[in-house]
């Protein structure tokens, strides 16, 4: 086993090092103040493959491995979380389900948009009544002659405000309610299609999450996802491959936060000397970048395991609990090693304090990684 | 046309890291980027090759880490990349430097058209091994180069000089430095990094491969030893100047404003 990172995983950081410092950086703050989205940021990031983190170099995408992958998520998020979130739910859950579900028109159809990032992709499980119980949606996609008709409503939709094609999970079959649902293709021009309020979040603020609504939303036959009522196979495996980046987005977080504390703590005097020659903390710093390093080595041991193909459900489980724990923790010992400055947000670590507690919430809560994690223990022969 | 781009990779700290008892760099001790100047000269090189076509080589002298900044030029669209790298190559000065790159172009690109280099390192900054490249090599040069245009087989380049920029005529083939005043470099595409890679034509070169002198190259041919290296320091010797804001305003000019009226390039005579 190698632990050191290769020369090619090495090169891919110092690339997005060097974009989010010169592009994300300087406006990183406002865009979190300001609840903006940054086009003129995504349409840079366009022509240096990040809307095609991985899809094939013969399609248009960057054709990474996932831990380069993991990597990219991991730098972006370090500068500014909101901008690493679109990325990797538009790359991990929107288009990876395409590209490994869907027949060789439809990705001919759908995919180039996605990959060159003119269309920013979606993925719509979360209702009302829905949550970690996805089984409970009830947004319903009926059936008929031209195709589906859908209605319902999408609550908590990343990148929901910017979409340009939307995955939704619906059920094809109204007579069995907990049946299994089905997932369409929905563009953002079909009529019945409709972008809600933006939610006012405590962090991420740049993305716009909001609630889509289809109201009698008509879509084709070949706009169906895979097989009717294999949507919960496409949601588990999208989720799988979603966790690895919402795991990379919590190290990034950790990072960032842990650099500014290591920053500060080297500046600030107080009694006499800077406070990073009092050992109390040392001790935090030490327990910072000790839990930074084991995230990122869960992270990695998870990515590696998909890139050899094989099953990597539990391991992804595993780094997204572990990763976005550290970086709860990580940011509070970041804000609290700030002092007071970090309660204000002229400091950025408050912001990642903020951005830090979503990644223990979306794309399976904390519980639910560890309903997996003990399944797949308690599945294993004795 | 055939062009050849010298790159370094220079520890990504504001702090150097030295080591006071060789005096010399301890690169591990800090991660690698391309030097700044180095990164304009690419672009230089990137925007040729783009108006003219042909073949774009690169080529750093360094240890094995500085593969990374080799595959960075690949991924921007350099057509190959060759390393030499040697333990009998480091701790060279800018002469043994210059001659040890010099027999890499004799080596992989003998009849190439021009050769860019950055205009000077952010961990040396001597900017002597351009002009003395072009000297082994018995090629003409400028530096400081700001633009350059390439039209009918003649290079026009504008050069910054003190404060001014010259025009300059020359013919090919040639060398140029390039500063970091023009040539915004271009952001790195991901799916170049990954052509880099698993595509990218990657060449490592020792001192056999370069049929090198020994005794002209590293250490062993530096005639100049770096003796000592110690921040310039010196006391911070800044005059206070009370009262109302308008009061120390007139003192202000009056004390210095002939100094002040040379950075501003205004006479501030007139405006007391």
């Amino acid at each position: 086993m190698n632990y050191e990172p290769c020369v090619k995983h090495k090169v891919v950081r110092n690339t997005v090092r060097d974009f989010a410092e010169a592009e994300l950086r300087p406006i990183a703050h406002e865009v979190d103040k300001n609840s903006r989205f940054p086009w003129e940021v995504m349409e840079k990031m366009q022509g240096l493959h990040y809307f095609g983190l991985q899809a094939p170099r013969e399609l248009g995408g960057a054709g990474l491995d996932t831990v380069s992958y993991a990597i990219v998520i991991e730098e972006l998020s370090r500068v500014c979380a909101g901008v690493g979130l679109c990325v990797t739910v538009h790359n991990s859950v929107a288009l990876y389900p395409l590209l490994k579900f869907g027949s060789p028109q439809q990705i001919q159809r759908l995919a180039p948009d996605l990959i060159s990032g003119r269309r920013i992709g979606a993925f719509c499980l979360t209702e009302a009544g829905a949550g970690s119980d996805a089984g409970a949606v009830e947004t319903l996609a009926l059936p008929c002659d031209e195709g589906y008709l859908i209605n319902g409503t999408k609550i908590f939709v990343t990148n929901g405000g910017v979409c340009g094609l939307a995955l939704i999970f619906a059920k094809t079959d109204p007579d069995h309610p907990r049946g299994a649902p089905s997932v369409l293709m929905v563009e953002k021009e079909r009529p019945g299609f409709s972008v809600g309020e933006i939610e006012d979040l405590s962090g991420m603020r740049c993305n716009p999450v909001s609630s889509l609504f289809l109201e009698d939303c008509l879509v084709p036959p070949e706009n169906l996802l895979g097989r009717r009522g294999e949507g919960l196979r496409i949601g588990l495996s999208a989720l799988d491959t979603g966790r690895l980046g919402i795991a990379a987005q919590a190290v990034g977080i950790a990072q960032g936060a842990f650099e500014a504390a290591v920053r500060y703590a080297k500046e600030r005097q107080q009694f006499g000397k800077p406070i990073a020659r009092f050992q109390t903390i040392q001790n935090y710093l030490a327990d910072m970048a000790t839990r930074i390093d084991a995230a990122r080595m869960l992270l990695y041991r998870a990515c590696a395991a998909r890139d050899q193909g094989q099953p990597f459900s539990a391991e992804a489980a595993k780094a997204k609990l572990f990763c976005s724990a550290t970086a709860r923790e990580v940011c509070n010992l970041a804000v609290q090693i700030h002092g007071g400055y970090g309660y204000s947000k002229e400091y950025e670590v408050e912001r990642y304090y903020r951005d830090a507690k979503v990644t223990e919430l979306y794309e399976g809560t904390s519980e639910v990684q560890r309903m997996v994690i003990a399944r797949d223990i308690l599945s294993a022969p004795a | 046309m055939k062009l050849v781009v010298f790159l370094k990779q220079v520890p990504a700290v504001t702090e150097i890291p030295w080591d006071p008892a060789s005096g010399r760099l301890r690169r591990e001790k800090a991660p690698g980027m391309m030097n700044p100047a180095c990164r304009h000269a690419l672009e230089a090189a990137l925007i040729l090759k783009e108006q003219h076509g042909g073949e774009l080589t690169a080529i750093s002298m360094g240890p094995p880490a500085a593969e990374e900044i080799l595959r960075e030029a690949l991924a921007l669209g350099a057509d190959r990349a060759v390393l030499l790298s040697d333990a009998r190559l480091a701790g060279a000065d800018t002469p043994a430097t210059s001659y040890t790159l010099s027999l890499a172009v004799r080596a992989v690109c003998p009849d190439c058209d021009l050769l860019l280099l950055g205009n000077q390192t952010s961990d040396s900054e001597t900017g002597q091994v351009g002009p003395h490249l072009a000297e082994e090599l018995d090629l003409p040069s400028a530096i400081n180069v700001e633009e350059l245009k390439l039209e009918g087989g003649v290079l026009r380049v504008k050069r910054l000089c003190d404060n001014f920029l010259e025009t300059l005529e020359m013919d090919l083939p040639a060398l140029v430095t390039i500063n970091t005043q023009g040539h915004p470099p271009r952001q790195v595409p991901l799916g170049g990094v990954e052509d880099a890679f698993s595509r990218g034509e990657f060449l490592v070169l020792d001192a056999e491969d370069l049929k090198a002198d020994l005794a002209r190259v590293g250490m062993a041919g530096s005639a100049g030893r770096i003796v000592k290296v110690y921040p310039a320091g010196g006391e911070r010797r800044g005059e206070l100047i009370k009262g109302a804001p308008k009061r120390c305003v007139l003192e202000l000019l009056e004390r210095h404003g002939d100094r002040l009226g040379g950075y501003l390039r205004k006479d501030l005579g007139g405006e007391r």
